[in-house]
């Protein structure tokens, strides 16, 4: 499920030299990166260390002091350009007096998604078909994040955003997450991924440190520990913070 | 602006609203029970007995003015006893044996302008006002039969509708007016509160739909119970339904039958720009809210100054001259004048003080929507 083939060549996200600052706080303090099509990225990093608010950028939900986003070689913000973006939030972002069913479809809705076979097939792929017509209230908290899921790609976004995807999530259904978002980059879906559980990152296709609003290191799991000298990417993100010296 | 977005979001808000049983209550139920307490004290209100005490220093031609205002006051169910000074009549208002005391001056037939006095206990204004018109009528009486010579009396006539055996009539419209606007405020701003807290509000900043389409879908939405609700109170307020009576029930009737001299689609129409304007101010004010009880807290700040300075039971005219210029400002004004020309004055599109109404009703609403889109997108951290 996915229109990968619509992305142009190139990066599908970039960053040049973005900057949030509130107040004196330098939130994302000169971030410059580009990510390519069809792979998993982690945002790893502490929390507060400015992953959210990097998210919120580049999904052009908040404007940066300086710099620029592109999504798809297109300027951030653009509202048309968010057809082409999936978002799931942090917090579930669903509406709890709705059923199921009727949260997928007004996000299907009003990313101008039409008919029911894509809100059906977002609703198969986080397993909760067959709970399509109970109310979002009465869900347990884990098929709560799978609804969120469901509508951040519900309208088959070509790049994905997933905000903290398995905080609070049974171990089963973290497996589950993981399996469908691998499924996607296969097909060309650009994921970006944060977290601050460092144990998920051997599942990213590449990893970003951030601290500080900084990204402190960028590379596969195995460059990053070979570089910082550990097997333990908890012991190499404090390398690269350069918090400790690692002995070799 | 898309139509497909806004009849999603449309869609969504009045789902939300109509599984929401305590809210719909709040809407359609309480406005109801409110106006029919209003309109049963205003109508059927006790009316506070008068129980006079007579101090006569005029001697025996007082007793002559004595005896007519008693014979006057009694047929007006009033209760009157002969003391002989002022401070026994004093003590017994004190002690609550009597609740007016009348002194006839010792020089009442010997001056052209005898004043007489007259004792209350100061406590209850409204009641005290009841007693004071009683007594003027008696006291004509007694006037004109001491001295042989009639006084004109008054006859009340009126430009608009006739003179009001209806005590509820003039506070109908206003009191109309007031729920719809209280009411569509607190569920528009506690429910785009949910929508900003619960982030759902950020997740849909993060589709392509605009500002102006999540105001117009909950402006559609909401207006679809404000017109329900309007419905509901205009029925309720204009109509009457005779239940006749059924075994031992006795005869009853529904609706508080209050007449109204205009079109109630005018009405309607005032009411229903008055409510839009509503739902953008909740969705305003909700972004200065960060909790359910702060919506609840605006009320005493935004809602009861509106209460009192736009004319609901108070006249605009009768406010002190330095507030007076703060009632133009607010959209509840336009709305109580605008239906007050409607019930009463029976006005159409013609009469240019209702146009006047309803331009700046619209005005409002405008304006409330395009400063309601603007907090939309307010940052949040």
């Amino acid at each position: 499920m996915n229109s990968g083939a619509v992305a142009p060549p190139g990066p599908a996200i970039r960053a040049i030299g973005l900057v949030k600052t509130f107040g004196e706080i330098r939130a994302v303090d000169d971030i410059s990166f580009e990510l390519a099509p069809g792979r998993i990225y982690g945002l790893l990093g502490p929390n507060g260390s400015g992953k959210t608010t990097l998210i919120r950028l580049l999904t052009g939900l908040t404007r940066p002091t300086a710099g620029q986003a592109e999504i798809l070689g297109v300027t951030m913000p653009q509202r048309a350009n968010l057809s082409r973006i999936g978002y799931m939030t942090q917090s579930d972002g669903i509406y709890m007096a709705l059923t199921v069913a009727e949260n997928a479809r007004f996000f299907a809705a009003t990313y101008g998604v039409r008919g029911h076979e894509a809100v059906d097939e977002a609703l198969a792929l986080v397993d909760l078909a067959d709970r399509a017509g109970t109310l979002t209230g009465n869900l347990s908290g884990g098929q709560r994040r799978r609804l969120s899921l469901a509508c951040a790609l519900v309208h088959r976004p070509p790049v994905l955003f997933l905000d903290e995807p398995t905080v609070g999530i049974d171990p089963l259904l973290r497996v589950q997450f993981w399996a469908h978002f691998r499924q996607l980059a296969d097909a060309g879906t650009t994921i970006v991924v944060s977290s601050h559980v460092m144990d998920e990152a051997d599942r990213c296709d590449e990893l970003l440190f951030i601290r500080s609003g900084k990204v402190i290191a960028r590379g596969t799991g195995r460059e990053i520990r070979e570089r910082a000298g550990t097997d333990d990417l908890e012991q190499a993100f404090l390398y690269f913070g350069g918090e400790v010296e690692v002995t070799r | 602006m898309s139509g497909r977005r806004i009849g999603a979001l449309f869609r969504r808000v009045t789902e939300e609203i109509r599984r929401d049983r305590p809210s719909i209550a709040l809407l359609f139920i309480a406005p109801l029970i409110i106006t029919g307490l209003v309109t049963f004290i205003l109508r059927e209100g006790e009316r506070p007995t008068i129980e006079a005490v007579i101090v006569n220093q005029a001697g025996q031609p007082g007793t002559l003015v004595a005896g007519v205002l008693e014979e006057t006051l009694r047929e007006q169910d009033a209760t009157v006893t002969e003391v002989p000074d002022e401070a026994t009549a004093r003590a017994m208002i004190e002690d609550d044996r009597a609740s007016v005391g009348i002194v006839l001056p010792a020089e009442l037939l010997t001056t052209s302008s005898p004043a007489i006095t007259v004792i209350t206990n100061g406590l209850d204004p409204a009641g005290e006002g009841t007693q004071l018109a009683a007594l003027q009528k008696a006291l004509l009486a007694g006037a004109t039969a001491a001295t042989g010579r009639s006084l004109p009396s008054i006859e009340h006539a009126t430009v608009y509708g006739t003179p009001s055996e209806d005590p509820i009539t003039p506070y109908a419209p206003a009191l109309v007016a007031f729920f719809v606007y209280f009411f569509v405020y607190l569920l528009t701003g506690v429910s785009f509160l949910r929508e900003r807290t619960g982030g759902t509000l950020e997740r849909l900043m993060a589709t392509p739909v605009a500002r102006g389409e999540i105001v117009t879908g909950y402006t559609l939405g909401f207006g679809l119970f404000a017109v329900i609700q309007v419905t509901l109170i205009m029925l309720w307020v204009l109509g009457t339904i005779h239940v006749p009576a059924i075994g031992p029930l006795p005869a009853f009737s529904i609706g508080l039958g209050i007449t109204v001299a205009g079109s109630p689609l005018l009405a309607f129409v005032v009411v229903l720009l008055l409510a839009m304007g509503a739902v953008s101010l909740g969705i305003f004010l909700s972004s200065f809210a960060r909790t359910e009880l702060q919506i609840i807290q605006f009320i005493p700040i935004v809602i009861v100054p509106q209460f009192l300075l736009s004319g609901v039971i108070f006249p605009v005219s009768s406010l002190p001259a330095v507030i007076q210029p703060i009632a133009p400002l607010l959209p509840l004004s336009y709305a109580v004048d605008g239906l007050r020309q409607v019930f009463i004055r029976g006005a159409d599109l013609g009469v240019d003080a209702l146009r006047i109404d309803l331009l700046v009703l619209t005005g409002f609403a405008l304006f409330f929507a395009v400063i309601a889109a603007l907090t939309i997108r307010r940052e949040v951290v």
